[in-house]
């Protein structure tokens, strides 16, 4: 096989979920009507917002060889604080600020920390106690989801501040600022990966803890740094999903770890660890998004989107491992 | 005997109730090479991991170049100049070469005060350094899993090679390589002593020993049962010492 051939063939394997991505649009462009818009897309972009900064937290944990259950229900608890502290209705209790626009800010830093919290305790539990990583995120998956129902009391905050809402309502080259803020947190994090020392070390701790440890890197310090990543993470997830409903309910987001999950794996992340990247994911998320507008569009029924998705998931497994044998004859 | 490098007094190591190692004392001096050599699970590879930093002793004291020292972890050996490589390969298949190179001591440019990768002055260090060792590998970009194991020890040997430090420590390094990579190596391994490095190598192989290495040190159930000069033993008497049959030949070298 000559050289090129050979590089052409390794990006086709490097992007394969974009190029389904696109595959599956174009498909869906064809035969269902009404589905090739800007609209439309736009609002699949939109629609994989919170989902996709979720899913970035979750791959960094999963790329560097462990596992975070606990997201989903971070995200949930960082979007109860927001809405409790900035509601106006329901258990809100409306703090104002002056200026207005402080409460961005604020509000931000509220639900960055809540899941930063969390998440640093995972991150000592594992790295340092040295805890498994599956029982330890799944106790928190269930006890964050406790303290959201404990301080919300069942009960529901509306009435999102304006200031705070402007995220959702704006918007520029016709998505809204959430939606970009999602995109823009692919970018940046694709770039630590691929870019920095520290996305280095994580893929390589994935890979070969022993390893990395013997080279010198400091394994613990990384981990730990990649739990808090994951939690701070699912809290902006929180705060955008807070926006996004204009407040918070005791059930908000419950189900957006397994879609996580799917996101991550469809991207191309192994689960055993080491190996994936984030834009992979981003299409991931977009695949997923895509999927359930068809699914809105044609008028099925939506419980069969969870069907999909679990097929999709399979699907995604099974390409994966075709995938490791085409590189295997290329090497 | 040239100056010392490193000198171990008295290191014991006990995992619970089992002594693995029961006070060692020898010493290692600069350019030297010491085959380290001795039966399974007598204590060499413990020996090894305490003074790589990453196992700690349970007593007993180091010195390197004359002052005490005591790694932690193995970040801290590497920083006071200890290379090792491991009998189990210590490389991330995950990522390619040149990442497997650099580990943890990645070529970083500034790029608004971040630190980013500078692949390419990285992928140029690798070249010069596997291209000097003659060593081929079809592709530095390709990752490790794609390659057989005689080049993924090459890559380790390279590795030490490459960043050199003061004292290497050599696990069974030889393991996966064919002829005429082991004479290779076996050539890096006095090139890198007659840069005044301190080499031990630990191996089973006792016509590697006879060929690379100035002193023979054995180890038997966690005690040195012999440590002698090169020229004043044989491989006969060697064994003898490994098995315990007499220790002949016994006793500081020189």
């Amino acid at each position: 096989m000559n050289p090129r051939t050979r590089r052409a063939l390794e990006f086709v394997l490097d992007n394969l979920v974009w190029f389904m991505l696109i595959f599956v649009l174009a498909i869906f462009s064809l035969f269902i009507p009404n589905y090739f818009q800007l609209g439309i897309f736009a609002n699949i972009i939109e629609a994989s917002s919170v989902l996709g900064v979720m899913s970035i937290g979750l791959a960094l944990v999963i790329i560097a060889g462990h596992m975070d259950l606990s997201v989903e229900s971070v995200a949930a608890l960082g979007a109860m604080a927001v809405g409790i502290l900035f509601c106006s209705a329901g258990i809100g209790m409306g703090v104002q600020l002056h200026p207005q626009w402080l409460m961005v800010p604020v509000s931000l830093l509220v639900a960055l920390s809540v899941g930063a919290l969390v998440g640093s305790l995972n991150g000592y539990l594992i790295v340092q106690a040295r805890m498994n990583a599956f029982i330890i995120t799944l106790a928190a998956y269930i006890w964050v989801r406790g303290l959201v129902l404990a301080v919300s009391g069942g009960r529901s905050a509306q009435d999102l501040a304006p200031a705070i809402r402007w995220f959702g309502i704006q918007r520029l080259l016709g998505l809204p600022l959430t939606a970009w803020i999602a995109i823009l947190c692919f970018v940046v994090f694709s770039l630590i990966m691929a870019k920095t020392p520290f996305g280095r070390h994580l893929v390589m701790i994935g890979g070969n803890e022993t390893a990395t440890f013997r080279a010198g890197i400091r394994v613990k310090r990384n981990l730990i740094i990649a739990f808090v990543l994951a939690g701070a993470i699912a809290g902006l997830a929180g705060w955008l999903l807070a926006i996004r409903t204009s407040g918070a309910t005791a059930n908000l987001g419950v189900g957006l770890l397994f879609n996580a999950f799917a996101a991550v794996v469809i991207g191309g992340v192994s689960l055993k660890g080491g190996v994936g990247s984030l834009p992979g994911v981003y299409a991931g998320v977009l695949l997923l998004s895509s999927i359930n507008t068809a699914i809105n569009l044609m008028g099925l029924p939506a419980n069969f989107t969870q069907v999909i998705h679990g097929l999709l998931v399979l699907a995604a497994v099974m390409l994966d491992t075709f995938k490791q044998g085409i590189r295997q004859r290329l090497a | 005997m040239s100056e010392a490098l490193l000198v171990l007094e008295d290191i014991r190591k006990n995992f619970g109730a089992i002594e693995a190692l029961r006070g060692i004392s020898f010493s290692i001096g600069k350019g030297e090479v010491v085959a380290l050599l001795g039966d399974n699970g007598a204590g060499k590879s413990t020996l090894v991991k305490i003074i790589s930093g990453g196992l700690e002793p349970t007593s007993g004291k180091m010195l390197f170049e004359g002052k005490e020292f005591l790694a932690k972890t193995p970040a801290e050996a590497k920083a006071a100049g200890i290379e090792t490589v491991y009998q189990d390969l210590s490389l991330c298949t995950n990522v390619d070469v040149v990442a497997n190179f650099f580990m943890g001591r990645e070529i970083t440019r500034k790029v608004l005060g971040i630190p980013v990768l500078d692949e390419r002055a990285m992928e140029t260090v690798v070249e010069k350094a596997l291209a000097s060792a003659g060593t081929r590998i079809p592709s530095l970009r390709s990752n490790v899993e794609h390659l057989s194991g005689g080049q993924r020890q090459a890559i380790e040997l390279n590795r030490f090679v490459h960043w050199g430090g003061k004292l290497v420590l050599l696990d069974e390094p030889f393991a996966a390589l064919g002829v005429d990579q082991t004479r290779r190596g076996l050539e890096m391994i006095r090139k890198v002593a007659s840069q005044g490095i301190g080499v031990v190598i630990i191996t089973h192989i006792m016509q590697q020993a006879f060929q690379v290495a100035d002193r023979i040190v054995v180890i038997r159930h966690g005690v040195v049962a012999g440590d002698v000069a090169r020229g004043k033993t044989s491989p006969d008497a060697v064994i003898n010492m490994i098995t315990g049959e007499t220790l002949a030949g016994a006793g500081p070298a020189g």
